[in-house]
C-alpha cells in the first residue's frame, strides 16, 4: 500500500511542477480537438488559423491540435478540414482553453450524412454515450463493464469474467445490443453468458435509456445498447491506431491495432482492418487467488467500403473467440455442498497464479458478416438495405470429464449451443421537407438453434418480421421537436424437442403492436428537455418456455412454462439537460410499467434428485413497475478542479405479490474530484481524478427468494490518470487507473458468485493509445 | 486463416434434436444389494431412480430397505445410466477410479451400524459394505458418494457430491 501511496504522491508531483498562476500577458494557450461532428471521428489533416495568417496549427492524426502565445481577447479562429469550407469560431481567450473543432463536411457532407444511423438523431429517448475519456479508461474491460461508467448502467456478473450490462435494472433479453447497427443475436438468456463484442472496435459505446421497441423492434424493454465501430476512413492515406492495456489483476494483457485506409486514386474506396488479443490468469481478492479464473481472447474483424454520396456499399465481417475459465468453487454438485461453499470463510479450493485455464470453462465463438447498400436522392431521402448472418456457438465444460474413459477422451463439452441468425432491412429515409422527416423501415430475422449434451434448452427455429413508421415534426421557428412512431411485428417459433423417443414440435406465434411518442424542447441554448413515452414487448424466450434442467453454479432446478405470453412494457421518462458555465447537470428519469414480467418463481416443493433435493424455480408472470433516475451533476470549482457527482436510484416492485423484485441493483452514488493540469510544452491535457463509488446494501428484496441476505453496502476507491503526449507526427495518449485503490474485501449482490467469493482486489491499469500515420499520399495536401 | 475467409458452417438440422443421454453421462439408478453374510435370510435389494436425470420427469423409483433384525448384511452399491441402451454400468467406473471416489453412510437408526469393506488401496471406497443390523426399529439412512479428485483423504468432507440418496429404512 505503501509503495501505491508513494507513486501517486510522485506522479502528482510530476504532474504539478508545470506552473500553475502567474500568466504573462501573451502566453496563452489553446488546445483540443477536431472531430466530426457526427461520430467523433478525429479529423486528422485540418489545420486551425486565424484569418491574418499569424497563427496557424495543423492537427495530427489523433485529431489533435495546440496553439500557443495568445493573449488575452477575443479571437476568430478558422479551421479547415480537407475537402471541406473552412468554419468560422469566435472563442474568447481568458485563460489557457480547451477548445474541440466540428468542422462540417459541406462537400463530402452528403456522404456521411447517407451512412445512416452514424448520422446523430436526436432522441427524445435519452442516449448517453462513453466520453474519450471514460472510452479510455474502460480499455481493457469487458463491453459490460465499461458501459457501467454510464450513470443508470450497473453490470450482472459471474464472477470476474462475465459481465452483463444492465439498463435500468433489466439486462439479457430485455436490452438489446446493436453491433455495427445489427441485432446481437447470442444465447443472451443466459445469466452467465456476456455479450459477445470486443470492445476494441468499438468508437461509439452508447447507452440509449428506455423502451424502443419500434425503431430496434422487439426485447428492447429496458434500452438498446449501441457499438459502432469507427467510420472508415474518408481521407486519402493510411492510418493505424495502436492500443496496448496491463492490469494488474489477473496480470492480464491486451494488445489491439486497428488499420484504417483510404485510396488516394479512388476516394470511395476505403477499408479497415483489426484485431485483439487479451490474455488473463488468475484474479486475487484482496486475500487469495480465485482458482481458474483466467480468460483468453482472441478478435479481429475487417470492413471495405465503397462510398459515394448518391449510393454505396460496405461489407463488414468480425470474429470474437474467447476461452473463460469458471471459478472452481462455483460448482456444486449438490445443496449441501452449496451450504458449506457459502459457510466457509475463504474458497474451499486454493490456488496460486497461472494463466492456465482449466474445467470448468467456456468457450464461445462468434462470428457477424453484414454488408449495407444505399442509393440517396439529395433532395428526397435514403434507401438502404441490410444484411447480416452471426453464427454463435456456446461450449461449456462441467468441472469433471464423464468417469467413462471412451467418453471422458472425447472431451465433449457438457452443454452446446449452436445458433445462426439472418437479418435483414430494408430502410427509407427521408429528408426533412418544411417541417416533417420520416424513416420507414421493414425488417425480418431467420434464426435456428441447435443444442448438444445435457438439455437445458431446446432446438428451435425462429421467424420474425417486422414493419415500422416513424415521423419527426420540426418547423424551423419553433423550439419544440416532435416525433412518433408505429410498428407492427409478428414471431413464428417453433420447437423441436425429445420426448421419450419421439420428437415433439409444438409451435408458438407471438404478434404486437408497439407505439411512441416524444418531444425534445430546448428553451435556450443551455437546457435541452426531453420527454417520451413508448411501449415495448418481448415475446418469452425458449428458455422461459422450456428450460428444464439443473444449474450447477445456483444448485437449483429452472423449470419453463410453454404458456408464459408475450411481456409487454409502458415507458414513460423524461430528461433534464443543463449546460452552464461552471455547472452541467443531466437528470433521467423513467416510470416504467411492465405486465406478465417473466421471472423465476421459488416453489414450495424442492425436486429431489440422484443428488439430493434441489429448490426449484418455475418461470412465472406478475405485473410489475420500475422506477427511479439518473442525476449526474458536474460542477467546476475553478477552471481545472471540478466536482462530479453521480446518483443512481432504482425501485422495482412485483405488484401482483406485493413485494420487491428480486436482482436489482442497489442505490449508487459516485463522488469524483478531477483536476486537470496546464498543458506543458508537448505534455496536454493531463488530469487525475479520485472517484468513491458507494453503493448499498439492497434491502428490498422479496421475503425467502434467496439463500442468504444480500451482501452488505461497500465503498471503493478509485483513481486514475492521464495526459497526451505530442510528438512530431502523433499524440500519444498514456492512462493508469486504480481501481479499488484500498484493496476493500466486499460482495456485490449483482455477482451471482457472491454467496462464495469476494470481488477483485485493487487492479492497477496502464493503458496506451497510439495512432500512427502510416502512409499519407503527397496530393492530399490541405486547403 | 482459413477461418478469415470463410464463414463457419450453419448449425446442424434444427429439426432433428438429439436424443436424451446422449455424450452425457447420468447417474440415473442407485440399486443397493444386500446379502445375508449368514446366508439365512433372503437377499434385498432397494433401488432409487430417476429415469432422465435431474429435471425434466421425476424419480420412479424410490424403494424403503427393509432387513431382517440382528443380521449381518454384505452389501454392494450398482450405479447405472439407463438413458443409453444397453444401460451403462457407472459403478464400474467408479471403481476404475476408487482413489477418486467415497460413499458416505448416516444411519439415524441407533443399533444400524455401517462400514466400508472395500479399499483404493489407501482409503475405503464403500462400493461394498457391511451392514449390522440390531433390534427392529425404523428410520433412514443416507447414502452419499463424493467425487474427490486428488483431494480425497478418507473423510466425507471434501470433494463435490455425485449422490445424495436419503433410503427410508426399516429393521423389522
Amino acid at each position: 500500500m505503501q509503495r501505491f501511496l508513494q507513486f501517486i504522491a510522485t506522479l502528482t508531483l510530476f504532474l504539478s511542477l508545470s506552473p500553475l498562476v502567474a500568466q504573462e500577458t501573451c502566453s496563452y494557450q489553446m488546445s483540443g480537438y477536431v472531430l466530426d461532428e457526427h461520430d467523433q471521428t478525429p479529423l486528422s489533416g485540418s489545420k486551425i488559423y486565424l484569418q491574418d495568417g499569424s497563427k496557424v496549427a495543423y492537427v495530427d492524426s489523433s485529431g489533435h491540435y495546440h496553439l500557443d502565445g495568445l493573449c488575452k481577447g477575443t479571437y476568430v479562429f478558422y479551421c479547415k478540414h480537407f475537402g471541406c469550407a473552412a468554419v468560422k469560431q469566435t472563442v474568447k481567450i481568458t485563460s489557457n482553453t480547451t477548445h474541440n473543432f466540428y468542422p462540417e463536411h459541406h462537400i463530402d457532407f452528403e456522404a456521411i450524412k447517407v451512412k445512416g444511423e452514424k448520422t446523430e438523431e436526436e432522441l427524445s429517448l435519452s442516449k448517453r454515450k462513453l466520453s474519450v475519456r471514460d472510452k479510455n479508461e474502460v480499455k481493457g474491460l469487458s463491453l459490460g463493464d465499461g458501459l457501467s461508467k454510464l450513470n443508470g448502467v450497473t453490470t450482472l456478473t459471474t464472477g470476474n469474467n462475465i459481465s452483463k450490462p444492465v439498463i435500468h435494472g433489466l439486462h439479457s433479453n430485455r436490452i438489446l445490443i446493436l453491433n455495427n447497427g445489427i441485432r446481437q443475436e447470442g444465447q443472451q438468456w443466459g445469466n452467465e453468458h456476456a455479450p459477445e463484442i470486443d470492445p476494441f472496435i468499438a468508437d461509439e459505446i452508447a447507452v440509449v435509456k428506455g423502451a424502443n421497441s419500434v425503431r430496434y423492434g422487439p426485447d428492447a424493454i429496458g434500452g438498446v445498447v449501441l457499438v459502432n465501430p469507427k467510420e472508415l476512413k474518408k481521407t486519402p492515406g493510411i492510418t493505424a491506431e495502436l492500443n496496448a492495456v496491463g492490469l494488474s489483476n489477473g496480470r492480464q494483457g491486451n494488445a489491439s491495432v486497428a488499420i484504417n485506409g483510404c485510396l488516394s486514386k479512388l476516394t470511395p474506396l476505403r477499408w479497415r482492418i483489426q484485431g485483439t488479443l487479451k490474455q488473463g490468469g488468475n484474479v486475487k481478492t484482496p486475500s487469495h487467488y480465485l482458482k481458474n479464473t483466467g480468460v483468453k481472447e482472441y478478435n479481429f474483424s475487417y470492413a471495405i467500403g465503397y462510398i459515394k454520396p448518391k449510393y454505396g456499399i460496405d461489407f463488414f465481417y468480425s470474429q470474437f473467440n474467447t476461452d473463460i475459465g469458471i471459478f472452481s468453487a462455483s460448482h456444486f454438485g449438490n445443496l449441501t455442498d452449496l451450504e458449506k461453499a457459502f459457510n466457509a470463510e475463504e474458497p474451499l479450493e486454493s490456488a496460486n497464479f497461472t494463466y492456465e485455464i482449466n474445467r470448468p470453462r467456456q468457450h464461445i465463438e462468434h462470428e457477424l458478416f453484414r454488408t449495407k447498400t444505399y442509393i440517396a436522392a439529395k433532395k428526397r431521402g435514403k434507401l438502404s438495405l441490410t444484411y447480416a448472418r452471426q453464427y454463435n456457438k456456446r461450449l461449456e465444460y462441467d468441472k469433471h470429464p464423464p468417469l467413462n474413459d471412451s467418453l471422458a477422451n472425447l472431451n465433449l463439452p457438457a452443454l452446446q449451443f449452436e445458433l445462426t441468425t439472418h437479418t435483414g432491412e430494408l430502410i427509407w429515409e427521408s429528408v426533412r421537407r418544411k417541417t416533417l422527416k420520416g424513416k420507414l423501415g421493414i425488417t425480418a430475422l431467420h434464426q435456428g438453434n441447435t443444442y448438444n449434451g445435457r438439455f437445458f434448452i431446446p432446438n428451435f427455429q425462429k421467424i420474425g418480421t417486422g414493419v415500422f413508421w416513424i415521423e419527426n415534426w420540426k418547423p424551423k421557428t419553433t423550439k419544440i421537436e416532435i416525433e412518433s412512431g408505429i410498428r407492427f411485428d409478428r414471431i413464428y417459433q417453433r420447437i423441436f424437442m425429445r420426448k421419450g423417443d419421439d420428437i415433439v414440435s409444438p409451435a408458438h406465434n407471438y404478434q404486437n403492436l408497439s407505439g411512441t411518442l416524444g418531444a425534445i424542447y430546448k428553451p435556450n441554448t443551455n437546457l435541452v428537455l426531453r420527454f417520451n413515452l413508448g411501449s415495448a414487448w418481448r415475446p418469452p424466450n425458449v428458455n422461459e418456455l422450456y428450460s428444464d434442467g439443473l444449474h450447477h453454479g445456483a444448485a437449483a432446478i429452472e423449470r419453463g412454462d410453454s404458456t408464459l405470453v408475450t411481456e409487454k412494457a409502458v415507458n414513460l421518462s423524461s430528461s433534464v439537460e443543463y449546460n452552464g458555465k461552471n455547472l452541467s447537470i443531466v437528470f433521467d428519469a423513467y416510470y416504467k410499467v411492465i405486465n406478465d414480467f417473466i421471472y423465476l418463481k421459488p416453489t414450495l416443493e424442492p425436486t429431489l434428485t440422484i443428488k439430493g433435493a434441489f429448490p426449484t424455480f418455475m418461470h412465472d408472470q406478475v405485473n410489475a413497475h420500475l422506477r427511479g433516475f439518473d442525476l449526474t451533476v458536474d460542477f467546476a470549482i475553478t477552471s481545472r478542479l471540478s466536482f462530479v457527482s453521480k446518483t443512481m436510484i432504482l425501485r422495482a416492485y412485483n405488484r401482483t405479490e406485493n413485494e420487491h423484485l428480486v436482482m436489482m441493483p442497489a442505490d449508487r452514488f459516485e463522488n469524483s474530484l478531477e483536476y486537470n493540469f496546464q498543458d506543458r510544452g508537448r505534455i496536454k491535457n493531463t488530469y487525475v481524478s479520485i472517484s468513491s463509488c458507494s453503493v448499498l446494501q439492497q434491502r428490498r428484496v422479496p421475503q425467502n427468494s434467496d439463500y442468504v441476505a444480500p451482501p452488505e453496502g461497500y465503498t471503493l476507491l478509485n483513481l486514475s490518470a492521464g495526459m497526451d503526449i505530442r510528438t512530431k507526427n502523433t499524440t500519444i495518449a498514456l492512462g493508469i487507473s486504480i481501481n479499488n485503490l484500498l484493496n476493500t474485501r466486499y460482495r456485490d449482490y449483482m455477482n451471482r458468485f457472491r454467496y462464495f467469493s469476494d470481488e477483485m482486489g485493487r487492479n492497477i491499469s496502464i493503458r496506451a493509445t497510439i495512432p500512427m500515420t502510416l502512409f499519407t499520399p503527397k496530393s492530399s495536401n490541405n486547403n | 486463416m482459413v477461418a478469415l475467409a470463410s464463414c463457419k458452417k450453419d448449425a446442424d438440422l434444427v429439426e432433428v434434436p438429439p436424443p436424451v443421454g446422449n455424450e452425457v453421462e447420468l447417474i440415473t439408478t442407485m440399486t443397493l444389494l444386500f446379502s445375508d453374510d449368514a446366508g439365512i435370510n433372503p437377499d434385498v435389494t432397494a433401488t432409487f431412480r430417476d429415469p432422465d436425470g435431474d429435471g425434466g420427469l421425476d424419480y420412479d423409483i424410490f424403494d424403503t430397505i427393509r432387513l431382517m433384525n440382528n443380521t449381518t448384511y454384505n452389501t454392494s452399491i450398482l450405479l447405472l445410466n439407463e438413458t443409453v441402451s444397453p444401460a451403462d454400468t457407472i459403478s464400474n467406473e467408479v471403481l476404475d477410479e476408487d482413489d477418486e471416489h467415497f460413499f458416505c453412510f448416516t444411519p439415524s437408526l441407533a443399533n444400524l451400524s455401517i462400514v466400508r469393506t472395500d479399499s483404493d488401496g489407501m482409503y475405503e471406497v464403500g462400493l461394498q459394505s457391511q451392514w449390522t443390523t440390531g433390534n427392529a426399529e425404523n428410520g433412514t439412512t443416507q447414502i452419499v458418494l463424493k467425487h474427490q479428485p486428488d483431494v480425497k483423504d478418507g473423510t466425507c468432507a471434501p470433494g463435490e457430491t455425485d449422490i445424495d440418496v436419503t433410503f427410508v429404512t426399516e429393521v423389522q
